[in-house]
């Protein structure tokens, strides 16, 4: 059966099942990607998925319920559990199927740069990642993890009020971890690559990354406890803001689950930090022209030098505020529509990272920070993470270090932040749509030896 | 699901390229979420996962291909393409297919169709009231119900076509405690390989409890000391230490590439004296546990440290070719969609001869972590982190006041050699476990332990 087919079938019991308004929300993506170890292929695996949401209003509640599989008996497990999910959800509001946006930002999704690229050509450059970063030093011992990704995927929405929207894109993804020793000290450091042409991406450049980190950390050595004034390199920064990102989402400030309710219009950070959700971004991940629902996104100024401005919502809780949707609405085929940020991003300040060492005079720069999904509270702000990078003393960088945690609250952090840098960049582990600069941090408590 | 002749045609597609070994897993998984927040029912979602994974062997070397388009003319395709990814040799021929019929260890007295939504709302609600109702002091408290119905048929070029139905549920209670700008949240998520059952075997109101009382102590703790302590953790998701900071490092995932520190390490001492660990996948309805593995071994009681020495590893397929060794029904996968490697199931250290009550007698100075957090590993280097959810200062063989905001860290190889008591209380208590063949339910345990000394990372700097 096919998607029309099904929609008609789906569309036609829901009525009969005193479904009023109904949508199908569809997912799909192709995705090959390659784990190269020791010159060999060591995973290759090749995915086709699919998924369908349904979702209707049943005396005025929104039902859910999802299938993999489009045939009849999964038309009526749909309409069944759909109906089923909304006879036993309590929400103060009403939600609606939203008919659609006065327009729509073009948003190129596509790269031509990925296409026509072929499993083997992939092969031989994922080869080429691990063989030039094992031959960039004579300590460099393995390369644990050697990958390399492209796929393409498509999100669309159809609904029984007219909307019919429709959204491709492709992307492509490198990632590198490098383990070097030297007598009985073994390090590893990944790096990431977000590829944007698999003709101009700089293999050299992403090995590079891995391996001389890595021997940079060699030696490292914990420090001992107290309070230092630490500068959050910019992947750790990015780590941090992607981890409390939720703060920001209205969901949570509605049921009492962020730190930064009833703070709109306030000081909530130092004023050389800005936040921006850009979903309209040039190479952004994360960019749509519509979200969840199919509300047509537009790009926001979070947080304007130091001042809440918004939170991000979507269209229940934006009638719940008031106000109207910011085009944040989230889900997966899986999932019931939530809130969450697009390309959310810390905007670049002027410093390099040579000037903030100096600048710091005597601190930490910490690159890596461990232990995200549990030593950091996402309601409480607080975190207590372990954490790796240099010990800076008179402005330079003195030795590597360790087995150290780093701890504070990201909202008091916020305001702590005392300069940010120019190096704005996307990084892991959140997926890479969540970029910062490096920031210069008054004080984080340390605990080490 | 596939009939015998459908999966030999396409177990042939997938050995036309030079492959010696294949395999399919195909699934139909019917599960249901539904979470309350306030005691408001937000999220209801129901849902089928459908689909089929192909693997191929050459070797060392495998690829891996799924897709939930299950038409035989796209899963010969799907195989094929899988395949050209490998030699251009010919291929092994498929063994004739076994059809393996066993009775399951795992029975299932009410399966989540048999009852309605409503009926699981109303457990949730016991639970909400139980938790809410603990103090006023608990401003919020977040429950969420899940059951699954998995059906898997395994087929492989061994002859191998096996068939399983794990049933599982679990119920998370979070209860968050407010104090002006303060939260604080204690958790508590009971689960097992059961059915709807589970919930007369248990009296889901005793956890709900235990998540409200977890919160409301730690509103009032003041920030954990920071250095270097012996640490006493107690028993059940106390586990999560041996988990993360020793399981990970055994699993022939990170053994066979000798990323892990403890490869080629078997017959030597890696721990105290004091301990003895298994993984156990056949333990009766248990939250990991499963009839046969996801590539349709059937699941053991694997020995893996005695009296501290090194005695085995967790072994799937691919990774016993390289180390030359048998499958120890350890290769597991989150669902159709990824390839399954090896992985914990319930894993735990064995009862030791002290009591709880003499651990903490014997404690001078430290930390009690009675309910610890998450954490991750760092496979190469062995570098642990985990969060304490509810700590304690212990001092003079007594615990004092409560601590909140500790990180345990170190080196999994230097702090089980570090264990220097172990009590006689073992139990066990679930986790979801995260790696490269996805999330899967995974149960961690051991008794009431002490670990002679941990760096502990908290605010308050230095005791």
């Amino acid at each position: 059966m096919d998607l029309m087919e099904f929609k008609d079938l789906v569309f036609r019991k829901g009525r009969a099942a005193g479904f009023t308004d109904m949508e199908i929300f569809q997912q799909s993506s192709g995705n090959l990607s390659i784990k190269v170890f020791q010159g060999e292929v060591d995973s290759y695996t090749l995915a086709e998925d699919r998924g369908y949401s349904f979702r209707g209003k049943y005396k005025g509640h929104m039902g859910y319920a999802y299938t993999e599989i489009l045939d009849a008996e999964s038309a009526d497990r749909l309409v069944r559990d759909a109906r089923e999910n909304a006879e036993v959800i309590d929400e103060e509001e009403q939600p609606e199927i939203f008919a659609g946006s006065p327009g729509y930002q073009a948003v190129a999704g596509i790269r031509p740069g990925l296409r026509d690229v072929t499993p083997q050509q992939m092969i031989e450059l994922a080869k080429a990642m691990e063989a030039k970063a094992l031959a960039m030093d004579p300590r460099v011992r393995a390369v644990n993890y050697c990958l390399l990704a492209a796929g393409d995927s498509q999100v669309s929405i159809i609904n029984t009020k007219g909307l019919d929207l429709q959204h491709r894109a492709n992307s492509a993804i490198a990632y590198l971890s490098a383990v070097v020793s030297q007598d009985d000290d073994t390090k590893t450091f990944g790096n990431f690559a977000v590829i944007d042409d698999f003709v101009t991406f700089d293999v050299d450049a992403l090995a590079r990354g891995a391996v001389q980190e890595a021997l940079a950390l060699l030696g490292a050595q914990p420090v001992p406890s107290g309070s230092y004034p630490v500068i959050l390199r910019w992947e750790a920064a990015a780590a941090l803001l992607g981890t409390f990102a939720g703060i920001f989402c209205a969901d949570n400030v509605q049921k009492n689950l962020s730190l930064l309710k009833g703070k709109v219009g306030e000081i909530i950070a130092a004023p050389s930090i800005t936040i921006v959700d850009d979903p309209l971004m040039a190479r952004g991940l994360y960019s749509a022209p519509f979200d969840a629902e199919g509300v047509a996104t537009r790009t926001k100024t979070v947080v304007e030098q130091g001042r809440l401005n918004t939170f991000l919502h979507n269209l229940k809780t934006a009638a719940k505020d008031g106000t109207e949707s910011t085009g944040n609405a989230a889900k997966s085929y899986k999932s019931s529509v939530g809130v969450a940020p697009t390309n959310m991003f810390i905007k670049a300040g002027e410093a390099s990272l040579p000037e903030m060492i100096a600048q710091m005079g005597d601190g930490l720069v910490i690159i890596d920070v461990q232990g995200l999904h549990s030593g950091a509270n996402p309601v409480s702000g607080d975190f207590s993470l372990s954490a790796m990078g240099y010990l800076v003393e008179k402005g330079e960088i003195t030795r590597p270090v360790n087995q150290i945690t780093i701890a504070g609250n990201f909202i008091a952090m916020l305001k702590d932040v005392v300069a940010v840098g120019s190096d704005l960049n996307f990084g892991l582990p959140q997926g890479s749509h969540f970029g910062a600069p490096s920031l210069l941090v008054k004080s984080l408590a340390v605990a080490g030896t | 699901m596939l009939t015998k002749s459908q999966a030999e045609e396409i177990l042939a597609a997938a050995l036309e390229k030079g492959g010696d070994f294949a395999e399919l897993f195909c699934e139909d998984t019917y599960s249901t979420n539904l979470g309350m927040v306030s005691g408001r029912v937000e999220t209801a979602v129901s849902g089928r996962d459908y689909g089929v994974g192909i693997r191929i062997f050459s070797g060392f070397n495998s690829v891996y291909a799924y897709t939930s388009d299950v038409s035989r003319e796209n899963l010969i395709r799907v195989a094929r393409d899988a395949a050209s990814a490998l030699n251009d040799n010919a291929g092994a021929v498929c063994k004739d297919l076994q059809m393996a019929v066993r009775a399951s260890a795992h029975p299932i007295a009410i399966y989540p169709h048999q009852r309605d939504k409503q009926f699981k709302v109303d457990l949730m609600r016991l639970a909400y009231e139980e938790a809410k109702n603990f103090a006023p002091v608990i401003e919020q408290v977040r429950i969420s119900f899940w059951d699954e119905d998995q059906k898997v048929l395994i087929v492989n070029s061994e002859g191998v076509f096996a068939q399983d139905r794990r049933v599982r549920t679990r119920m998370k209670i979070e209860a968050v405690a407010a104090r002006g700008s303060e939260k604080q949240s204690g958790f508590y998520g009971p689960g097992a390989h059961m059915g709807l059952e589970f919930y007369e075997k248990i009296d889901i109101r005793d956890y709900a409890r235990e998540a409200a009382r977890i919160a409301a102590t730690m509103i009032d703790a003041d920030f954990c000391p920071s250095g270097q302590f012996p640490v006493i953790i107690d028993n059940e998701f106390g586990g999560v230490i041996f988990h993360e900071a020793c399981g990970h490092s055994l699993e022939a995932t990170s053994v066979a590439k000798k990323t892990s520190v403890f490869a080629d390490k078997l017959g030597q001492q890696i721990a105290s004296e004091l301990v003895t660990a298994y993984d156990d996948g056949t333990i009766p309805n248990a939250w990991g546990s499963a009839n046969i593995d996801d590539e349709g071994t059937p699941t053991q009681r694997t020995l893996l440290i005695e009296k501290g020495i090194l005695k085995g590893y967790l072994v799937d397929k691919l990774n016993g070719r390289r180390m030359g060794m048998p499958s120890t029904g350890s290769g597991r996968r989150q669902s159709y969609r990824y390839a399954p490697t090896s992985r914990m199931s319930n894993t735990f250290i064995a009862a030791g001869n002290s009591t709880p009550e003499e651990i903490i007698a014997n404690t001078e100075f430290g930390i009690y972590a009675k309910y610890m957090g998450g954490g991750s590993v760092n496979p190469a280097t062995g570098d642990f982190n985990f969060a304490v959810n509810e700590g304690y200062l212990v001092e003079n063989g007594k615990i004092t006041k409560p601590v909140r905001g500790a990180t345990l860290i170190g080196r999994g190889s230097e702090i089980l050699k570090k264990i220097d008591m172990v009590a006689n209380n073992l139990a066990l208590g679930q986790g979801m476990c995260g790696s490269v063949s996805g999330s899967i339910p995974a149960n961690v345990g051991q008794p009431m332990i002490r670990v002679a000394e941990i760096t502990v990372g908290g605010r308050k700097g230095r005791e």
